[in-house]
């Protein structure tokens, strides 16, 4: 159970606050609500270009990180594609510090064309050591077109290509912050050791001046339901051959979420999983593979992925594939699998809810979604799931229909 | 309540860390001669084990050692691999061993309330193990398919043939290779397992809220194991310097690292040492992220580090860069070299450093599990709590002379190593 406190500043400004007595330290959270999902299609890539511009200075402050260090912190800030997610973490007694940095950036920043002529460089960089410059490093870039047709989801956070940030404009830049970065599109968490009554007087003295702006209304294209199965192969010296497995799913909130993260765990266990024992250890097709969700906001993906073993090839996984996937659809788990997995997932909350800064992002991010309390049901919603509800989710998610498949056949 | 007015151009005033409470867990001899050591005051459920071995890669042949690690817990004389990771579910327990150059660290996570139960599986797991002949065969060609895509890479090959380079000559500098794969042996990973992990258990961490009786209960067990401790590998520095560039066609990017023997926390320029690599390239406002990539735009990230070990300790400076500004990268980092052995660090800048230390510092103490971590590395190299302190006042006191000193002392560009690939 994680207890907070929740107050609304009149510029829209959502505020949490969840005391820790134990921590010598303080992570203040900053979520805007925007991620790639938001941009235009031809300017893709821009959300996370922005994050960049973001430690570039603000409009009272030339550095943003030169004074959180003197303060003894750091900070550091990630886009996926539905938020931009900004953390500061410093010794408790210098909270001020980052919420004046933290206030002045969501004012304004420098704009300055140094930075982002530098930015645009770095963030090129990056496309290529984490995307271009590995072998499998694009698949993504790939999987996504194929999977997603209609909704935004169909470019990863670093865009589309490297031409879309070649090509950004300053003034680009002066509407994205106009647009997306002002209280109402904000949520502000701070986590350790204070008394509310400080919280509620230090945020209003740093962020209540900051004028409030109407929540643009976001309208983007919902994926339709796919009728067909949809493949892409790209030949490719990798390697080994490998193979993306995409199939629709429901949205963060939905009861789907929940049954596929049950069944990716189930499926995808390195020791007991069935791909594993079936696909790797028994027919020797494979010399990895795995399940997993991607968890996003909006409809998101369950996917199947892994490489194929020398001499074997991508037809005979498939082939194989298809009846273990059938299986979970005309069979119950066992009442005892799925105690199994429900305990695991606990335990890992567990692991994980002892991080602060891992505390103050997913109260942010559940407050994004409707209400921070979520955070707090979670772990019910996982208990009320039965058997027989991951046996009927199983027959409408493993639906060859609604699986996009990527494969990379090594030359 | 009424507002007051706010300047944002001044900045809030700024509080100094005044103490910093080091708590070492305690610890009791077992009858082996491992040490066991406890750390409670945990105000959570979570619980975790480690156990630490001597079976790091330098014990043996790298791939054995390897092999033995990824297939301690997989088959036993009760139980298959299957069978045992259906146990440890059912308790909700994870697990994960990584392995050193000295050492193979296990650890187990899991409730506190089922810690005890995880560990039996685990222990008899251990002590029973076979290893057997499929599993060995099935561990092997994974990972054999894993080196190869790791060989595509060019921060693998930069960093492989760094390291060899650095540490040439002694069992440091053995690295696995892709013939090793075929070569694998069954035998000597089991007798690998019986010499370096039942009778080669260093010490055991535990951390949780966990009752006297738990712990008595593991310390039992945990007595099963023998302790005769092998010797570490003898070391001596015989580096190679200056440049090598592996060509990799096709590459966008080149990776790079740079380094030079240097020492561990037991030197006593070690602390002094510390802050000038921070200034160098160990944050995010440092020199080379400045220049690098905060000016230049080379890369998305540049770092300068040392690596530590029990019986030697060196730099390394590494980054990818674009493959047209590799040549500007390497001149850009010469020139920070050059900077730091002539001019004094100005003051505000070397002020900053020293309290954004302190808070890292601070931050690398917060809670039992941060706490074990910070007690595990002076243990490690055989030195206690009391460094920590020792290293706060140097930090507070060094100066930018001192500092100048040293970088004149250590930062000289011809003794480098310097490897790019890509």
């Amino acid at each position: 159970m994680i207890k907070f406190e929740r107050f609304t500043l009149e510029n829209g400004l959502r505020v949490l606050f969840h005391k820790e007595p134990t921590t010598p330290m303080a992570v203040v959270n900053v979520l805007y609500d925007v991620g790639a999902r938001d941009e235009d299609p031809q300017q893709t890539g821009f959300a996370h270009l922005f994050e960049h511009l973001m430690f570039g200075g603000s409009v009272h402050i030339p550095d943003f990180d030169a004074p959180l260090q003197a303060a003894g912190g750091q900070s550091n800030a990630f886009t996926s594609n539905d938020i931009t997610n900004y953390y500061d973490v410093l010794p408790a007694q210098n909270l001020d510090t980052a919420l004046w940095l933290e206030s002045d950036r969501m004012l304004s920043l420098a704009f300055t064309p140094k930075s982002l002529e530098v930015q645009r460089q770095v963030v090129i960089e990056e496309f290529k050591q984490r995307y271009l410059n590995q072998p499998y490093g694009d698949a993504w870039l790939h999987l996504r077109p194929l999977a997603y047709q209609k909704h935004p989801y169909r470019w990863a956070t670093i865009g589309k290509n490297i031409k879309h940030i070649q090509d950004a404009t300053m003034s680009d830049v002066r509407d994205f912050f106009q647009k997306h970065y002002h209280p109402g599109n904000a949520i502000l968490c701070i986590v350790g050791n204070f008394e509310l009554a400080t919280i509620k007087e230090k945020v209003n003295f740093y962020f209540s001046d900051i004028p409030s702006q109407p929540k643009s209304v976001r309208k983007l294209s919902p994926e339709p339901p796919q009728k067909k199965f949809r493949i892409k192969t790209i030949q490719r010296k990798v390697p080994a051959s490998s193979f993306y497995y995409a199939f629709q799913m429901g949205k963060r909130l939905d009861q789907d979420y929940y049954l596929a993260d049950l069944l990716s765990d189930h499926m995808g266990n390195e020791k007991t999983g069935i791909l594993f024992t079936e696909l790797q250890r028994k027919k020797k097709l494979v010399s990895e593979i795995t399940a997993y969700i991607t968890g996003s906001i909006d409809n998101g993906l369950f996917v199947i992925s892994g490489k194929i073993n020398p001499k074997r090839s991508l037809s005979e996984l498939d082939a194989a594939l298809w009846p273990l996937l059938d299986q979970y659809k005309s069979k119950k788990m066992s009442q005892s699998a799925l105690r199994e997995l429900i305990l695991k997932l606990q335990t890992a909350k567990a692991f994980q809810d002892q991080g602060l800064l891992s505390r103050a992002m997913s109260l942010s991010f559940f407050e994004l979604l409707g209400s921070a309390e979520l955070i707090n049901q979670e772990s019910a919603r996982f208990e009320n799931i039965q058997t027989k509800d991951l046996q009927t989710y199983a027959q409408q998610l493993l639906d060859k229909n609604r699986c996009s498949l990527l494969q990379i056949q090594a030359q | 309540m009424t507002q007051k007015a706010i300047d944002r151009h001044i900045a809030p005033a700024l509080h100094p860390i005044e103490h910093i409470s080091f708590v070492a867990p305690n610890a009791q001899l077992l009858a082996n001669g491992a040490t066991l050591f406890c750390l409670s005051g945990l105000q959570n459920d979570t619980s975790k084990i480690e156990l630490h071995f001597a079976a790091g890669s330098t014990t043996s042949d790298p791939l054995t050692a390897s092999l033995c690690a990824g297939l301690l817990i997989n088959g036993s004389h009760q139980k298959t691999a299957k069978q045992i990771q259906k146990a440890l579910d059912a308790v909700g327990a994870y697990y994960d061993v990584s392995l050193t150059q000295e050492t193979a660290v296990v650890t187990l996570y899991a409730l506190k309330n089922q810690l005890y139960n995880a560990y039996l599986i685990f222990h008899e797991n251990l002590f029973g193990a076979i290893f057997p002949a499929k599993e060995v065969k099935d561990l092997v060609h994974s990972r054999r398919q894993k080196f190869l895509v790791q060989e595509q890479k060019v921060s693998f090959i930069a960093q492989r043939y760094f390291q060899r380079s650095l540490l040439a000559g002694s069992a440091y500098a053995k690295q696995i290779q892709l013939s090793d794969f075929d070569h694998a042996d069954r035998a000597a990973i089991q007798a690998f397992h019986a010499q370096h992990y039942l009778c080669g258990l260093k010490k055991v961490y535990l951390v949780g809220d966990l009752q006297e009786a738990t712990i008595k209960a593991f310390a039992l067990l945990l007595e099963q194991y023998q302790s005769k401790l092998p010797q570490s590998a003898v070391f001596e520095w015989q580096p190679e310097q200056g440049a090598t560039h592996i060509e990799q066609d096709g590459a966008l990017q080149s990776a790079v690292r740079i380094g030079r023997p240097l020492f561990n926390k037991t030197h006593p320029d070690f602390c002094s040492f510390s802050v000038l690599n921070t200034v160098l390239g160990d944050y995010f406002g440092s020199r080379l992220m400045s220049n690098i990539r905060e000016d230049k735009g080379y890369t998305y990230g540049i770092g300068s580090h040392i690596v530590e070990s029990k019986q030697f300790g060196y730099l390394v400076i590494g980054t990818e860069v674009g493959v047209q500004t590799r040549e500007a990268t390497f001149r850009e980092i010469q020139y920070e070299f050059e900077r730091l052995k002539t001019e004094l660090i100005p003051e505000e800048e070397l002020n900053l450093v020293k309290s954004y230390l302190m808070g890292q510092l601070l931050k690398s103490a917060d809670g039992p599990y941060a706490m074990l971590d910070l007690f595990a590395n002076v243990e490690t190299v055989g030195l206690d709590l009391s460094y920590y302190d020792r290293y706060i006042s140097e930090v507070k006191a060094v100066d930018a002379k001192k500092l100048r000193e040293l970088a004149q002392r250590y930062l000289i560009w011809e003794e480098m190593l310097l490897i790019s690939a890509g």
